[in-house]
């Protein structure tokens, strides 16, 4: 009566496993380039549906939780007065001011060139749980 | 470039569903769901397991397939891809 069920041809190819961690068990071609459109296609959330609530969306630098910290050149969070780094901004840039920084590489709004560089850099670093992250990451796809 | 360290999110940071051709990978931190291709969701696999060089990581997948185009640069990049798309970062 269980005709029907798969034959299990080899115990070692758990379906669990092979989902999980993406690596088959057993060896196959893996083509490393030549990928036409690329291998990454990303779908943009409710949140980006208006470009609006992109542009508006808001990233403290640091974010809240390090606030007074300050950044230093490579966009690293560092305590505050480090000598070299610059001090904290004193107000969240604007979704819309870090997307031209980063497409043309003006500054952003009140900072010199070198304040806006470290600035950006920690704005590129941004992980998730870190206030701003879901602004930055909505930034970085695709307009359609 | 030689030097430079590759990771993933967190282990908890990326609900990955397979999709024939596609892999499915919604990530958490930012909300996007992102449609992979080969090799970015193997590439991803490897760098769930911990933080890791561009030559190692070549090296992991060459242990795990017959790599085609199974060079630096290639693999540089389809990491470029990920890092784009938020879902790798490095140093």
């Amino acid at each position: 009566m269980s005709d029907d069920t798969q034959p299990n041809q080899d115990p070692a190819e758990s379906p669990d496993s092979d989902a999980q961690a993406g690596v088959p068990t057993r060896r196959r071609v893996l083509a490393m380039g030549a990928v036409t459109a690329g291998a990454v296609v990303s779908i943009r959330p409710a949140l980006a549906q208006t470009a609006g609530s992109v542009l508006n969306c808001e990233i403290p630098v640091p974010d809240p939780g390090r606030a007074g910290s300050y950044i230093d050149a490579n966009g690293g969070v560092v305590p505050a007065r480090t000598k070299g780094a610059f001090p904290p901004s004193t107000r969240a840039f604007r979704g819309e001011e870090v997307k031209r920084a980063m497409a043309s590489g003006s500054t952003l709004p009140g900072t010199d060139s070198d304040r806006s560089r470290a600035y950006v850099k920690y704005i590129r670093r941004l992980q998730r749980g870190q206030g701003g992250f879901t602004c930055f990451a909505s930034l970085q796809m695709p307009r359609g | 470039m030689s030097g430079t360290i590759f990771w993933g999110p967190p282990d908890n940071g990326l609900l990955i569903a397979p999709l024939d051709e596609f892999t499915a990978v919604y990530h958490r931190a930012s909300g996007i769901t992102h449609l992979l291709t080969e090799p970015a969701p193997q590439i991803l696999a490897v760098l769930g397991e911990g933080p890791v060089l561009l030559d190692a990581l070549l090296a992991r997948l060459a242990q795990d397939f017959d790599l085609t185009d199974g060079t630096r640069e290639a693999l540089a990049a389809r990491l470029d891809e990920l890092v784009e798309a938020g879902l790798v970062e490095r140093t």
